[in-house]
């Protein structure tokens, strides 16, 4: 009860006309941004950042949950209309939900999109509520070992589930944990790879990097294939509703997307490309017509995308309660905390209570806002798509080079996003996923900080990573997660090259 | 246009820059005198994390001379756009602080506008010029932030 009661005074902050109005702007710029191609949440979250540098960190949160609520939203469209998937997220959408657009049926892609995002993006914040607040209990009986045990498996689940070569995916990993180390040394206060240069005792920025990679890296691998990928916008056309059949076909795989989304958005193997990709696989096991898959099948968009609203809820559970950033748009969201003084973790449920439970309480205010935004107005945000390509990438190099310099008022934070685009734009084409980095270079610091908080209270015995129960848990799965694709491929490998074995398909 | 075997170059050098790396975090580690002795100092985790990188960048290197690699085919790269791209970020970092916010901005917008192969150069200038002065506005004006207005600027606006 203590919950709802928390909850109650939450929605008392969150719909006092002032905050209203930043949610309203929050899903609204979050929808528009989040439509442009290219552009993920992540992204999203960071561009605007220094919008809000002179806000009540409340109404400032509020207005991030907006934008990241709406930026899902967003992405969707994109997916659909243009087949550009903005984040991993929307990749399985874009199969058949452009596929639908190709036919005709964009409208009803959106529209099922729309709804079932609405709903799980609901029921999971529900289980939000009240999950936050367990984990925050649970959270309390960690120590050092068991959190950097946390952060330990974050950082392997993180870089293991994406992209389909562990050593890139780790060198990305590694990368951030590197960009990590600059600065100064948050025990000792000794100065780290600095290099002399006083612009870099205070670390390299999150903000920053997030958008070199995503906006700079991105902007130069788009420009490096314009010549030769025409991209074509579906135009919305016939009926705008959905028929009685597409109800009937979207609504059981709303449901089982938000069942799959909301916890494997909790788990610190996180993130939306996993739930989707299962949601999809099910929807596919469970249809009638399984050959429509790939094809246009509207079951393929309703699932995917309620998994996808509903695993963003879920990755606010241990970002909240345990600080714990599972995907590179909380990443983002943790560096927005750190920059107003804020440390998520379980003491931020006491001291700030008006700010967390204001926040969950406006991502419900949220939800709604985006159903009456999304379905009526959805005409509105396709005209989006018809920016001209020139324009549109000069405008978000625009606005990147804002959003950077303005964190500090200073040009090396430029030269730096100068440096990190190119090397993003050197790892899109190498294939080598961008969120580890992103993810790593967050997580490193606060990583390295429990490590030796951990071994100071132990007085140097390493051991209490492994005689901690919890904590030897944690880490026998992230060994079990890198170890196990090795031993997979290995064996594979092993078949393939059998001749008298069966052949298998890498 | 890239080729697959291109790719593999970039790979080796993808491998190589993290070699260099986490040998320089290595060599910058051990060349700082470390504060404070203490259990677990400063320089640990420097050190794991150069050890990563470099066990990591054998890995890549290895994969790029026999493994299997993103786009076997090649990829097509338009490397001029790439440049004028990267181009117009150096130059705006390099005369922002001089001529200011909306000058610098709008000609990163030119320059990227170009490179994504639209000619009309003084329409791009004149879109650029627009959209740099209104987030000069809101940003400076609305949001209280500081974008420069540049030393060239501070002559025309001497009593602000």
């Amino acid at each position: 009860m203590d919950t709802l009661a928390a909850l109650g005074h939450g929605f008392l902050v969150a719909l006092t006309p002032y905050n209203l109005l930043w949610s309203a702007i929050g899903v609204t710029v979050g929808t528009a941004v989040g439509v442009l191609p290219g552009i993920g949440p992540a992204l999203t979250v960071a561009l605007l950042l220094p919008v809000t540098y002179h806000l009540e960190p409340t109404s400032a949160f509020i207005m991030f949950a907006g934008i990241y609520y709406g930026a899902m939203y967003g992405g969707s469209t994109t997916s659909i209309l243009l087949n550009a998937p903005g984040e991993s997220g929307s990749i399985v959408t874009a199969i058949d939900g452009h596929a639908m657009a190709r036919q005709g049926r964009g409208a009803q892609a959106l529209a099922t999109a729309a709804i079932g995002s609405f709903i799980a993006g609901t029921i999971a914040t529900a289980a939000l509520t009240f999950v936050a607040p367990l984990m925050v209990k649970m959270a309390l009986l960690f120590g050092p070992a068991e959190y950097f045990a946390l952060m330990v498996l974050a950082l392997t689940t993180v870089t293991a589930v994406l992209g389909d070569s562990l050593a890139r995916g780790l060198g990305s990993l590694f990368l951030g944990l590197a960009l990590g180390l600059v600065g100064i040394d948050m025990q000792t206060g000794q100065a780290r790879l600095a290099f002399g240069v006083p612009e870099l005792l205070d670390g390299i920025d999150t903000v920053v990097v997030a958008v070199g990679l995503f906006a700079v890296g991105e902007t130069l691998y788009v420009a490096s294939r314009f010549r030769f990928e025409r991209e074509e916008v579906y135009a919305l056309k016939g009926s705008k509703w959905m028929s009685r059949e597409d109800w009937s076909r979207s609504w059981k795989p709303w449901l089982r997307g938000t069942l799959l989304g909301f916890p494997i958005g909790a788990l610190p193997a996180g993130g939306s490309e996993i739930p989707t990709f299962l949601s999809y696989l099910v929807e596919k096991r469970l249809a009638k017509k399984p050959e429509e898959f790939g094809h246009g099948a509207i079951e393929a968009v309703a699932g995917p995308e309620a998994a996808n609203n509903a695993s963003a809820a879920g990755v606010l559970a241990p970002l909240l309660s345990l600080g714990l950033p599972t995907s590179a748009t909380a990443a983002i969201m943790l560096a927005a905390f750190q920059q107003y003084g804020l440390q998520p973790g379980p003491t931020l449920f006491d001291s700030t209570p008006e700010l967390v439970w204001g926040m969950i309480a406006s991502l419900y205010v949220g939800n709604v806002l985006l159903l009456l935004l999304n379905l009526p107005l959805v005409g509105m945000w396709v005209k989006l798509l018809v920016i001209p390509r020139p324009w549109l990438y000069a405008g978000i190099l625009v606005f990147s080079t804002l959003g950077a310099y303005t964190l500090n008022n200073n040009v090396i934070d430029l030269v730096i996003l100068w440096v990190i685009g190119l090397v993003g734009f050197g790892m899109r084409v190498l294939n080598v996923p961008v969120a580890p980095c992103v993810v790593g270079l967050i997580l490193g610091p606060l990583a390295e900080q429990q490590f030796r908080r951990a071994l100071a209270i132990s007085q140097g015995d390493a051991t209490v990573f492994i005689t901690h129960p919890i904590s030897a848990a944690l880490l026998a799965v992230a060994v079990l997660l890198v170890v196990g694709p090795l031993v997979m491929r290995r064996r594979n490998r092993a078949a393939a090259s059998d001749p008298a074995g069966k052949t298998s398909t890498v | 246009m890239t080729t697959g075997r291109s790719l593999r170059i970039g790979e080796a050098l993808l491998g190589g820059g993290l070699f260099a790396l986490g040998a320089l975090i290595a060599v910058e580690t051990m060349l700082t005198p470390s504060a404070g002795r203490g259990v677990v100092g400063p320089a640990l985790f420097p050190y794991l994390i150069s050890a990563g990188l470099m066990l990591v960048a054998l890995s890549l290197l290895r994969e790029a001379f026999a493994g299997h690699i993103a786009h076997d085919g090649g990829l097509e790269l338009d490397l001029r756009a790439v440049m004028l791209v990267a181009a117009g970020l150096v130059a705006q970092f390099l005369l922002i602080e001089y001529l200011g916010w909306i000058p610098a901005a709008a000609l990163l917008f030119v320059a990227v506008a170009r490179a994504f192969g639209n000619r009309r150069f003084f329409v791009n200038a004149a879109f650029g010029l627009v959209l740099s002065g209104a987030t000069f506005v809101v940003f400076n004006y609305g949001l209280d932030l500081n974008l420069p207005i540049g030393t060239v600027g501070e002559w025309f606006l001497p009593a602000e």
